[in-house]
């Protein structure tokens, strides 16, 4: 949630009012956190969690799904027909289109541009790669591709 | 220490005027500064942190809480609304205005300039603002651990005379580790120090619930907001409406360092200040006459998940109109009505994603820890409050009278929620 929240702020122009920060997994926002517990809270929002035991650098995977209640649906229904509810759904339509990663090389795409875009560095895909190498997970070199090409089909790398 | 600047955090209470619950809870952010100093540079050594950044990290520690003004957090609402937005642009929406202020204070202070390089101040504010440093020195001095919790937890508990505050300090900063991840190195904790942090996340809990939390200390802290708001918006006093207007200029600054608690209450209650609500507010506080609280609800006592919308999403425009309307229903002046939410606003992330490290795997603290997720969901809970100059007969007349506002005001919002009264209520404004 973290990392697709990462490209549609980025995709919106609200990038700043969420506010990420580096954290050791990706780019972080307290923002969001904050906003979907208090989802959670108000019973608008589930949180399922699937565990993938230990990856070979040590970190231990695991990941968290998100799903509307009833509740949280009968919430949005006035919002379906707003301009706020089109620009972030055509967002995520976006990121569908390029290819809809799964979360790991959601997460590389997220840390490495990131990174790129912190440091000011270009952003092709190959100085990607070379970044991601960088995280010490034992990735497959397919995952990588697959990340480099996600960004670059957004907009955000130069190919 | 002995500068100006730092000499006035002496007389800024670190509680504001918590004092009137716990009577004992009167010290300074003058004190908590030295803490958090004290503490930064034993996590660094902890760490084994270089000496040169030990000295950038205890400095930004020393000087984190250097732009607060009078009343400190409790008056933030009050700088954001009457900062001058065209002159400071994003910095308003994206920053605490006092922390603009601290930054601009370590930046341009004369006396301080003496005595730390111009590339030091520079590093110390980026270290604040998080843009200097790896990670984990931007995470002592702001962040889930950081040097500032660590010691406002068990200062605040001390002086209130209270026990809730208190965890393993030692434990916790010896098992803070740093986390090397190729790219960025940051703050993580090891396995050993699991049941430390999850005594210090007890003890946030704790003393949010009792203390930051406490009821007689929320009314207090919106009595003092909504009385220098009234000052300013309602009386028009020309030096409450100066003191709270940054505009980013050396000047103001300047102006605004000569300010304390105590000086501010005495200019609102002397001759300087005319008869008003800033007054009215003022004086009720300085001899403890406090509002009630007359209407305390969370999102349980909502079944519709609209109204809940309503009451407990972003948008708080039915404040005014209901706080109007419960006004009238009591006879009130709809000034003296304040609505409120009580929830947890945090600009850094919580412990919940502090990396633990084992000897063959790094995991999570919210994976990790047993009873983190469900004190960290509890502390995000929300209340909505409503308080008002209201006095009771007895304990007897105090329960009727109550359980008949619950089910009047619960009445109310549930029509001003319905969008059919919202409409007819903009038909009614238009006309």
């Amino acid at each position: 949630m973290q990392k697709r929240g990462y490209f549609v702020s980025l995709l919106t122009g609200l990038a700043s009012e969420l506010g990420y920060q580096a954290h050791y997994y990706g780019p972080y926002s307290a923002v969001l956190d904050g906003t979907l517990t208090q989802m959670k809270n108000l019973g608008f929002v589930e949180e399922g969690t699937t565990g993938f035991g230990i990856v070979s650098g040590g970190f231990e995977m695991r990941r968290y799904d998100y799903s509307l209640t009833e509740d949280g649906d009968r919430v949005l229904q006035p919002f379906l027909g707003t301009k706020e509810y089109s620009v972030v759904a055509d967002a995520v339509r976006k990121i569908r289109d390029a290819g809809d990663p799964n979360y790991m090389e959601l997460s590389i795409a997220a840390k490495a541009y990131f990174i790129l875009r912190k440091q000011n560095k270009g952003m092709t895909s190959a100085e990607m790669l070379k970044e991601a190498e960088k995280f010490n997970w034992n990735i497959p070199e397919q995952s990588l591709g697959r990340a480099a090409t996600f960004l670059s089909r957004l907009g955000l790398t130069k190919g | 220490m002995d500068t100006r600047i730092f000499q006035r955090l002496r007389r800024l209470r670190q509680l504001a005027l918590a004092s009137l619950v716990y009577p004992g809870a009167t010290h300074s952010r003058f004190e908590h500064s030295v803490g958090a100093f004290h503490l930064a540079g034993k996590i660094a050594s902890a760490l084994d942190v270089d000496a040169s950044e030990t000295r950038l990290l205890k400095l930004a520690a020393l000087l984190h809480d250097i732009g607060h003004g009078p009343f400190s957090h409790v008056a933030e609402p009050i700088l954001k609304r009457h900062s001058d937005k065209k002159k400071l642009g994003d910095q308003v929406a994206e920053s605490k205005v006092h922390e603009l202020i601290s930054w601009m204070i370590i930046s341009t202070d004369k006396e301080l300039a003496r005595l730390i390089s111009d590339k030091q101040r520079e590093q110390i504010v980026g270290l604040l603002k998080g843009t200097w440093g790896h990670s984990y020195l931007q995470e002592i001095v702001s962040g889930p651990v950081d040097a500032d919790k660590q010691d406002y937890l068990l200062r605040d508990s001390l002086f209130s005379g209270v026990k809730y505050g208190v965890y393993d300090q030692e434990r916790l900063s010896n098992t803070l580790v740093i986390h090397d991840d190729n790219d960025d190195k940051f703050l993580a904790i090891s396995i050993d120090g699991m049941h430390a942090l999850e005594q210090f996340v007890l003890a946030k809990y704790y003393m949010t619930t009792q203390v930051y939390r406490h009821k007689i200390r929320l009314i207090t802290d919106q009595m003092i907001e909504r009385g220098i708001a009234l000052g300013i918006e309602e009386d028009k006093v020309a030096w409450l409406k100066t003191l709270y207007s940054f505009d980013g200029s050396p000047e103001y600054v300047a102006h605004y360092l000569e300010w304390s608690d105590d000086r501010l209450i005495n200019e609102i209650l002397g001759s300087a200040t005319p008869d008003g609500y800033a007054k009215k507010f003022f004086t009720r506080l300085y001899n403890r006459q406090l509002f009630k609280c007359i209407f305390d609800v969370d999102q349980n006592d909502f079944p519709d998940p609209n109204v809940r919308n309503f009451v407990f999403g972003d948008a708080k425009d039915f404040y005014k109109p209901l706080e109007k309307t419960v006004a009238g229903m009591l006879k009130l002046d709809s000034n003296e009505v304040i609505a409120y939410t009580i929830k947890f606003d945090s600009a850094t992330r919580t412990e919940s994603e502090i990396p633990v490290i084992h000897r063959m795997k790094t995991t999570v603290f919210h994976d990790e820890s047993t009873l983190f997720k469900s004190v960290d969901q509890k502390i995000r809970e929300q209340r909505f409050h409503i308080y008002a100059p209201i006095s009771f007969q007895d304990d007897k007349d105090q329960k009727k009278r109550l359980r008949e506002y619950k089910n009047g005001i619960l009445e109310l919002i549930g029509k001003m929620a319905d969008p059919q009264t919202t409409l007819a209520l903009e038909g009614d404004s238009t006309k």
